[in-house]
């Protein structure tokens, strides 16, 4: 009997896109509910200092107002314990109303509600606040003395590392030392798309329901129940859409707390929506970060020893180090490598994860400093990352599971063109005069599966649903996990529908660290798997079974229907198996926790980036017109989410290489930026019209999905620098800090 | 927001009275930066006047043939379009292609951009403490703040500010004329005295009036279109303010140039033009012309902050520019 041929790795268009483009999805702000009042958010004008008083006389009077929320009358929060507070766990730890002191620019101080969104904001703003001012810290460089060394990134990884020693080869083989560089990166917000978001509810058993944009939905629940001092059941989060994250809505922000004691203070459901500008300081952002190679080879550009120390910035209220030298360790074959991270604490927002944390902005210096060594011994940039290849971890001395980033070098050249590539800077120029520019970067992120689990169930029409509290972050997860149900089951997808997004279903990780598809689907395909068994059981088991007397193994589930593979006559549909076993529906539950190979073995994805930019010379505008991005991510499970989500990720590293900063006011620590007219993002005609993107797609043999690692942040990772070095290749002139703007190089 | 009354007269005299007695009112044409200040709270109109019914859209030639009349609402996307434009006034069509989004210039009008205000952060955000523009005497935070999109000609020490249009800076080379109404009656104000200089109030943008209602901008008939050029550079691609651009338009005969007009934006408070500099190539041969000295002498006195000095470079390149280019279209 034909079996359905497997729908993993094919083209699939996104199952949830109609519901997308027909506005039928929806996101946090768009649930009704009953008597919805609206809450503006109180915000500090100051960076730094104490609040003496909050005049709210004039707000509470304006029109529709319902109750204007302060420290003075907000419920008590309770501080969230160790698991949810200590360094490197997800969130801010300082609660909002915890006391009157003032860390940054933004910080929330209350929030006014009222009938209408018009009405609270205007209210809002009649809301006067008189504050004590306190010492102002704001310049990274010239407080970089107060620096403390951080310990670890997310609890995970060493901040502070080494092997060898590279002091003694720095002091002892002065001959080797080529290059000793800084190179810096702005503040960045991520600007999604979606704002951040929260629809609180209250019911009269002090149970909440929490409609908000978050990535983070058990997580969110843990944050939401601690504070409030709820048993966890009493807490329900929901967020079937995410309109983008980029590293954003994974925290415990401030503002969904406030909008869920809103909420409770007015007694009734209140809606809080962010404005673009509280997205430049209520949500995270990636810190500035002022990073230092050093690089010392011999004249055959094997690395001898290697240097990478940063210099970043954290809030008053939390400690989150941008890990630049995360990928440093690791992405190059060297006996001596030092790590080091310098945190300084400053009056901004909290930083989070952005867009490959650490890694673009790591990666950003490292592959620019390599193509600063290239020059210096005029070697080709590529031959020389050929020339350090790391054959295994060398941290860690542990084997990669995977790796065919060589051929990743070689198919991109090739694609590319670039052996036929001048190394003289400014050699070429297009016929419009614009100095044309070739420049290369490698591509490394790590891959990570997280435990999470499932349930599946089976209706009496056949139909199935997978549930499992992951996330659809635009990235495609509707659409692979349905694809990974179809497989197992052998039903068309349109039989299936797979929901998220809802602390009732089966437990599943933060979407973060690309590591949503390899985490999620091994535990959806196990629940699927287990409800094969079951029906496979139903079928067989007993005398009084349909295919009774057929053995197991003779069963063929394919195409919505129970077979045996030896008489074909033996087969029913899905639905007639329910309804001749007296079953209403079937379920099964199923989970996945990493293998034991994952201790053992080095788990990355790698690429090879190759970029085309042309420079006005006289007005120093930069264009990237080509792009060849060859990427080794195991296997492809969809070639169109996948191209997208590279599409995207290569996007946002022009965006990090060309335009994008949010720039503070040193005097004031407010950001002068924060709209998207001042806050560039790429436009489509930023982006080059010929992006060639491809996947070796090989299989990873340990990884449980089908092989897949997960991608999504890898894209930004190597553009930036890719892009820079272009720049130098194009121009002669090297630019160390981004963003790479026509006043850099005029 | 605060609460407001709308009204939507249907005659310029209504408009006009309208204006003269009603507190803190203000027109809404495209309401693209009205709205955007609105909500920052930089403006907080009581009453707002709708002028889309005044019938002042209207793009044809001046009354007698010549030139071209151009209606105070006419939208940025209808004027850059329109044929008479396109043939006649190149210029100011790229100038205005080059400005903001398709979507901004289907809502924006010619006497709301004429009237756009400065994109300096501390005037747009109220919770800056120091903005002369926006509360006079506070000071100005950009002189010693983050000032890279500041002016380098023309300003003051109570403001650096710069007009942000793109749309004007083509009407300067162009010779526009404003035409406004008000409680005295009509006038003309040509455009290189619409905008002023920050001098002691820069609360001021324009010489307009209060009371006063922008109908129409004129523009004088153009001898030679072939050689007018507008260079904008800028951050991005596309949507994005200028750093600085140019509006070049000039004349060539028998292998001389008969006029050259220049205007540099970007760089003051108004779109900056400059006779003596325009002097140096009229009559002298498109090939040997020294528009290095054009640069030099439009930017004369100018005077940069700590994070606009690439502004002296880039403008003196981008007018170099602009004229190579203006001189070797055909
Ligand atoms: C994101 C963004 C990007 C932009 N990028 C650019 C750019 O690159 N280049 C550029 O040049 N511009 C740019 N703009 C600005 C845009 O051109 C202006 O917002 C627009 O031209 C204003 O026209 P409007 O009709 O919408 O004016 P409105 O907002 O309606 O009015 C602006 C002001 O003019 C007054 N006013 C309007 N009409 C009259 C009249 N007839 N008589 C008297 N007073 C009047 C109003 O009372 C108000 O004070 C951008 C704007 C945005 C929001
Ligand atoms: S430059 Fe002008 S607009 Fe900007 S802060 Fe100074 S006074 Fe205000």
């Amino acid at each position: 009997m034909a079996q359905t041929p497997s729908v993993l790795g094919t083209p699939r268009h996104r199952v949830d896109g109609k519901l997308k483009v027909t506005g039928i999805a929806l996101y946090a702000s768009d649930f009704k509910v009953d008597r919805l009042a609206h809450a503006c958010l109180i915000q500090s004008t100051i960076a730094s200092g104490t609040v003496i008083e909050i005049d709210q006389s004039e707000a509470e009077r304006a029109p529709g107002v319902i109750a204007v929320l302060t420290r003075r009358n907000a419920p008590k929060l309770q501080a969230l314990p160790e698991e949810l507070s200590a360094n490197g766990t997800p969130g801010e730890s300082r609660l909002p109303f915890q006391d009157d002191q003032v860390y940054f620019q933004g910080q929330h101080l209350g929030a006014v509600i009222a009938e209408t969104f018009e009405q609270a904001r205007e209210a809002a703003a009649l809301v006067r606040i008189r504050y004590q001012p306190g010492e102002l810290r704001t310049d990274l460089l010239g407080l970089a003395d107060q620096a403390i060394e951080p310990r670890m990134f997310g609890g995970r990884i060493k901040l502070q590392d080494k092997r060898g020693d590279v002091d003694w080869v720095w002091a002892n083989m002065p001959q080797v030392r080529l290059v000793n560089e800084t190179y810096s990166t702005p503040i960045e917000n991520h600007n999604p798309i979606e704002p951040g978001a929260a629809l609180a509810a209250w019911d009269e058993n002090d149970h909440l329901t929490l409609h908000v944009s978050t990535r983070g939905v058990d997580l969110t629940q843990k944050v939401v129940a601690s504070a409030f001092g709820l048993p966890i059941e009493n807490v329900r989060i929901v967020c079937p859409f995410i309109g983008g994250h980029f590293g954003s809505k994974g925290f415990s922000w401030s503002y969904f707390l406030v909008a869920a004691a809103a909420a409770r203070i007015a007694n009734r459901p209140v809606r809080l929506v962010l404005s673009r500008p509280q997205m430049f300081d209520s949500m995270g952002q990636r810190a500035r970060t002022v990073q230092t190679i050093g690089l010392a080879a011999d004249e055959n550009g094997k690395l001898a020893a290697l240097k990478h120390s940063t210099l970043t910035h954290s809030s008053m209220i939390y400690e989150y180090t941008e890990p630049c030298g995360n990928l440093t360790r690791l992405m190059y074959a060297c006996p001596n490598v030092q790590i080091n991270h310098h945190l300084v604490h400053l009056n901004y927002t909290t930083p989070c994860p952005m867009r490959a944390p650490g890694e673009a902005a790591g990666t950003f210096a490292l592959e620019s400093a390599m193509d600063e060594l290239a020059v210096k011994l005029n070697l080709d940039p590529l031959e020389l990352r050929v020339r350090n290849y790391a054959e295994k971890d060398e941290f860690d001395q542990r084997a990669w599971s995977s790796k065919h980033l060589r051929e990743c070098y070689d198919r991109g050249a090739a694609k590319f063109g670039w052996s036929s590539r001048n190394p003289k800077p400014g050699s070429t120029r297009d016929p419009e005069g614009r100095m044309v520019g070739w420049g290369m970067a490698t591509a490394v992120y790590p891959a990570n599966q997280q435990p999470a689990a499932a349930k599946a169930i089976l209706s009496n029409d056949g139909s199935i649903v997978v549930r499992s509290a992951t996330h659809e972050a635009g990235t495609g997860t509707y659409t692979a996990m349905t694809q990974f149900v179809a497989d197992t089951l052998g039903v068309p997808m349109d039989r299936v529908q797979f929901e998220l997004g809802d602390t009732q279903f089966p437990p599943a990780p933060v979407n973060g660290g690309s590591w949503l598809t390899a985490s999620v689907a091994p535990a959806v395909v196990a629940a699927c798997a287990a409800l094969r068994d079951k029906l496979i059981s139903l079928g067989v088991d007993g005398p009084s079974a349909p295919l009774s007397g057929q053995a197991r193994n003779d069963i063929v589930i394919a195409d919505g229907r129970i077979s045996s593979a030896k008489d074909t006559s033996q087969s029913l549909s899905f639905s007639d198996l329910l309804a001749k076993t007296g079953n209403q529906t079937l379920e099964a539950d199923g989970s996945a926790k990493p293998g034991d190979s994952y201790q053992k073995l080095a788990f990355f994805s790698f690429g090879a980036i190759f970029v085309e930019v042309k420079v006005d010379p006289d007005l120093g505008e930069v264009r990237v017109t080509r792009v060849v991005g060859v990427y080794d991510v195991g296997k492809i499970l969809n070639p169109l989410l996948a191209r997208s989500q590279l599409l995207g990720g290569i996007t946002f590293g022009i965006g990090m290489a060309l335009m994008e900063g949010t720039i503070p006011d040193m005097a004031t620590g407010r950001m002068v930026n924060a709209n998207l007219a001042e806050y560039h993002v790429p436009v489509f005609t930023d982006v080059p019209p010929d992006f060639g993107i491809e996947f070796l797609d090989v299989p990873d043999p340990n990884m449980a999905a089908n092989g897949a690692r997960g991608l999504g942040e890898i894209g930004i990772v190597g553009a930036p620098a890719a892009i820079a070095n272009a720049v130098y290749h194009a121009t002669g002139k090297r630019i160390r800090d981004l963003p790479i703007t026509p006043d850099r190089l005029v | 927001m605060n609460n407001f009354a709308y009204v939507r007269p249907n005659d310029i005299d209504s408009a006009l009275n309208l204006i003269r007695t009603r507190p803190k009112a203000r027109f809404l044409a495209g309401g693209t930066n009205l709205l955007d200040l609105w909500k920052m709270g930089v403006e907080q109109p009581q009453t707002l006047i709708d002028i889309s019914r005044l019938g002042l859209a209207d793009i044809a030639p001046r009354p007698d043939g010549t030139g071209l009349r151009i209606g105070a609402l006419a939208r940025n996307s209808d004027v850059a379009e329109h044929s008479l434009v396109l043939s006649q006034y190149p210029v100011l069509s790229r100038a205005l292609l080059a400005g903001a989004s398709p979507q901004l210039r289907n809502a924006a009008t010619v006497g709301g951009n004429l009237m756009q205000r400065t994109r300096c952060p501390y005037f747009y955000d109220p919770a800056f403490p120091s903005c002369n523009k926006r509360k006079p005497g506070s000071g100005c935070g950009a002189l010693n703040g983050y000032n890279r999109i500041h002016a380098i000609l023309g300003q003051s020490d109570q403001c650096i500010a710069t007009n942000p249009s793109d749309m004007c800076v083509a009407l300067a080379v162009l010779d526009a004329q404003v035409r406004v109404i008000g409680p005295g009656g009509e006038r003309v104000i040509p455009i290189g005295e619409f905008h002023r200089l920050p001098g002691d109030h820069p609360e001021l943008d324009s010489t307009l009036q209060p009371n006063e209602l922008i109908t129409a901008v004129d523009l004088p008939p153009m001898a030679d279109t072939k050689h007018a050029v507008y260079l904008k550079v800028r951050d991005r691609s596309l949507y994005a303010f200028a750093l600085v651009s140019v509006a070049a338009a000039l004349a060539i005969e028998n292998g001389s140039i008969t006029s050259a007009r220049i205007a540099l934006g970007g760089v003051a408070h108004k779109p900056w033009r400059e006779p003596e500099a325009e002097a140096l190539i009229q009559g002298v041969s498109p090939d040997h012309a020294p528009f290095d000295r054009v640069a030099d002498r439009l930017l004369q006195g100018a005077h940069a902050y700590r994070y606009n000095q690439y502004k002296l470079n880039l403008a003196r390149k981008s007018v170099i520019r602009a004229l190579s280019v203006a001189v070797a279209s055909v």
